[in-house]
């Protein structure tokens, strides 16, 4: 007997065995005896052990609603194209994460959460400012801001005292400071590279001169001006007297790295790798500390990154989804939130401010107070599509780069000022007027 | 064997039943050979047409991540080309892949000369050769940011105590020619296994008697190199070159890893200006417009190429 297997036999085989393994993946119980599911899309944060609360509070939220709350994370950086994914196939989480413009570019996809934001409002002391800068578009609250990241200076307290300097109030202080620590051997280092860090501190040190990169209505570029000429000529002077060059190839974490090998004196920067080297028990953590970020002629302002929660349109778990918002707020869930982040997730509403973790370390002090100078990158225009596409294209550091590298101060500005002008030429439609 | 129906009516045998008529349809040649490349093409057309097809209807709409767009026509594509951005990234392009591909070929066909001689070890060395190229990419790039970084740069470091620089040594992701020269460096060096192996395979094909007949004739090393291995060689290295092209132009995880584009945008390659405009900016119609420049590029490439290995 021929016992090489037919083509009909191999064909019959596979077709049953396809038929049968559908079946089993098909069986599923009937929808009445499925828990429902409410999926959530954040990202790894910075602070794994802030993540193990947030799945902790979703765990404690499934027993009580009798649902299942299924938290995934993922890297940061992949958000954008799991976002872009979701919206367009109309298909994925509940809810998700959304920062910077994202409320603004997905506004027609996400559920208006402004009854959500009055009553947390109402309950918990109030909205900073910077809420509605980074939430509410021209037709309604389209997130919920969850947390934001401080930036202030970090500095190593025993090269300021062996250089005889105080911490900088303003950015000429540290200008001064800068070049006595350079000389000391500990230079300061803002990064003038493609990084997130990069973006934010620019913003910071343009708008505490007075200038602005875009006029508040979102639409008229604002870079060509003299203020932010002085600031180009700031930065090419903290370039060559209190920097070196490797701040032109930084990424987000190439300034903790610089503060930690004690090489570095000071940095712009959320307050990571202090808590980074308190975790990993390195005796540059007794050296670190913080003070509020700097401020200039134009007053005191400092650019953040707001992390919000939006609910999508097609999710069929809004109310739902609402629920666990409120829930993540409730002031022993958000208190437990901010200590599971060491600090590092700010409140967005003012009675959270009042966490005991403020008061339990004196270098977590100047961290509260920040809440009320920060803005959402774009201010005082709203975050919008042109405004995320200036921050993605890193056209505000590769000004500076140009001039740093020979290109006249006028010209290097004049190139970002059309740099601003393609990315207004943007169409986004959104379903408000402004 | 199945038999026809007309067949067995001339036969005057009963007629043949439901199933059976169904089986002696199906198993013609004409359908039962298109039935098996079904599968095949309904990949091809799910994985590759279809988003060929949406990339083509994003570059020529203003559609944003959140926002279905309109029809712009070529308006995309005539905002990219007027922008200094995207110029660099066509420059950088081509000098990132000219260079890296001429390295890879000239070391390619080196080491495989190498890797074809008998040594000890002859089939470790060969596996462990493969490794840049069977390491996930991000991975292996992360280790080069390490090798690269301001700060801890092991390049620096080594060249530092041999007295071959002075500190501190270049800042290689920082400065313009410096970082594009890494990013071609570590692209050499995870492209190089494809071509060695490949064209080592093409050298064990050889014949044994064409050197020895250039032996005989008088050739040296250089001789039977030119005259014997080169020609012999062509039509892989014409494959491989093309496959490397390709690869090449449309990197993407060495640039995203080490530079992201930077300083000021002087390493951007098609594919991380597209990333960077569609998804990270959201403007999803410019950046399909970016990514579809790679694709007349491409085809003329490949076109000439495929043209010279049919006349060879």
């Amino acid at each position: 007997m021929n016992k090489a297997i037919s083509r009909r036999r191999f064909l019959k085989s596979s077709a049953g065995a396809l038929a049968g393994s559908s079946a089993v993946f098909l069986e599923r119980p009937p929808a009445f005896a499925q828990k429902r599911e409410l999926t959530f899309l954040s990202f790894n944060h910075f602070v794994p052990a802030s993540d193990d609360e947030l799945k902790r509070q979703a765990e404690v939220f499934s027993k009580q609603a009798g649902v299942t709350v299924r938290v995934d994370t993922i890297a940061g950086p992949q958000l954008f194209a799991k976002r872009a994914a979701e919206a367009t196939s109309q298909s994925g989480h509940d809810l998700i994460v959304t920062g910077a413009a994202d409320p603004f570019l997905y506004e027609q996809q996400l559920t208006d959460v402004g009854d959500l934001v009055a009553y947390l409002g109402d309950r918990y002391g109030g909205w900073y400012p910077f809420a509605k800068e980074t939430c509410l578009t021209a037709s309604g609250w389209r997130a919920v801001p969850w947390f934001w990241v401080a930036f202030t200076g970090s500095y190593n307290e025993v090269q300021f005292k062996k250089a005889g300097v105080q911490p900088p109030k303003t950015w000429d202080d540290l200008l001064k400071a800068g070049k006595l620590l350079k000389k000391q051997g500990n230079p300061v280092g803002i990064p003038i590279s493609h990084c997130t860090d990069a973006n934010i501190t620019f913003w910071s040190v343009l708008w505490c001169a007075g200038g602005r990169v875009l006029e508040a209505d979102g639409k008229t570029p604002a870079i060509n001006s003299d203020k932010a000429a002085q600031v180009i000529e700031w930065y090419k002077e903290l370039y060559r007297d209190a920097m070196e060059p490797e701040v032109l190839s930084w990424d987000n974490a190439s300034n903790n790295r610089f503060l930690l090998s004690g090489k570095g004196s000071w940095i712009h920067n959320p307050i990571s790798p202090y808590v980074a080297a308190v975790e990993k028990k390195m005796p540059i953590a007794d050296e670190i500390n913080h003070h509020a970020s700097p401020g200039g002629p134009g007053g005191i302002h400092s650019a953040t990154g707001v992390n919000s929660l939006a609910i999508w349109k097609f999710s069929k778990n809004v109310s739902l989804a609402k629920d666990f918002i409120k829930f993540l707020f409730q002031k022993e869930n958000y208190n437990s939130f901010i200590a599971g982040g060491s600090a590092f997730n700010m409140p967005p509403l003012k009675s959270f401010a009042e966490h005991p973790i403020w008061a339990s370390n004196p270098k977590y002090a100047p961290l509260p107070k920040e809440a009320e100078y920060v803005h959402e990158q774009g201010w005082p225009a709203k975050p919008n599509a042109a405004v995320q596409l200036i921050i993605v294209n890193f056209v505000l550091p590769d000004i500076v780069a140009k001039a740093i590298s020979g290109m006249p101060t006028k010209r290097a500005l004049a190139w970002g000022e059309d740099q601003i002008k393609l990315a207004l030429q943007g169409k986004l439609k959104t379903e408000g007027k402004g | 064997m199945a038999v026809s129906q007309r067949a067995l009516e001339a036969t005057g045998l009963p007629r043949l039943g439901r199933v059976a008529r169904v089986r002696e349809w199906w198993e013609q040649e004409h359908v039962f050979g298109y039935a098996l490349i079904v599968p095949a093409l309904a990949l091809i057309v799910g994985l590759v047409a279809y988003p060929f097809g949406m990339a083509i209807y994003f570059s020529l709409s203003d559609y944003w991540v959140g926002s279905p767009g309109s029809f712009v026509g070529l308006q995309n594509f005539y905002d990219i080309v007027g922008n200094e951005m995207f110029q660099q990234t066509v420059y950088n392009s081509f000098v990132f892949s000219i260079i890296a591909v001429v390295c890879k070929t000239v070391l390619g066909v080196w080491l495989a000369m190498l890797l074809f001689r008998p040594f000890r070890f002859k089939r470790l060395i060969r596996g462990a050769v493969l490794l840049p190229w069977v390491i996930p990419t991000a991975l292996s790039v992360l280790a080069w940011g390490w090798m690269f970084d301001s700060l801890y740069s092991v390049v620096n470091w080594t060249a530092i105590h041999l007295g071959l620089i002075n500190p501190p040594g270049p800042n290689w992701l920082g400065m313009t020619s410096y970082a594009m020269t890494a990013v071609i460096a570590v692209n050499v060096w995870r492209g190089l296994p494809f071509f060695a192996i490949i064209v080592l395979a093409g050298l064990v094909s050889i014949p044994r008697e064409y050197y020895e007949a250039a032996e005989v004739d008088g050739a040296g090393s250089w001789g039977r190199f030119r005259n014997v291995t080169l020609p012999l060689l062509k039509p892989v290295l014409a494959v491989v070159i093309l496959f490397s092209t390709i690869f090449t132009f449309s990197d993407f995880n060495i640039v995203q890893v080490l530079t992201r584009g930077g300083p000021v945008n002087t390493t951007h390659l098609f594919a991380t200006l597209a990333y960077q405009i569609g998804l990270t900016g959201g403007n999803l119609g410019q950046g399909a417009a970016v990514s579809l420049f790679l694709f007349p590029m491409l085809a003329a490439i490949v076109f000439i190429q495929l043209r010279y290995i049919r006349r060879e």
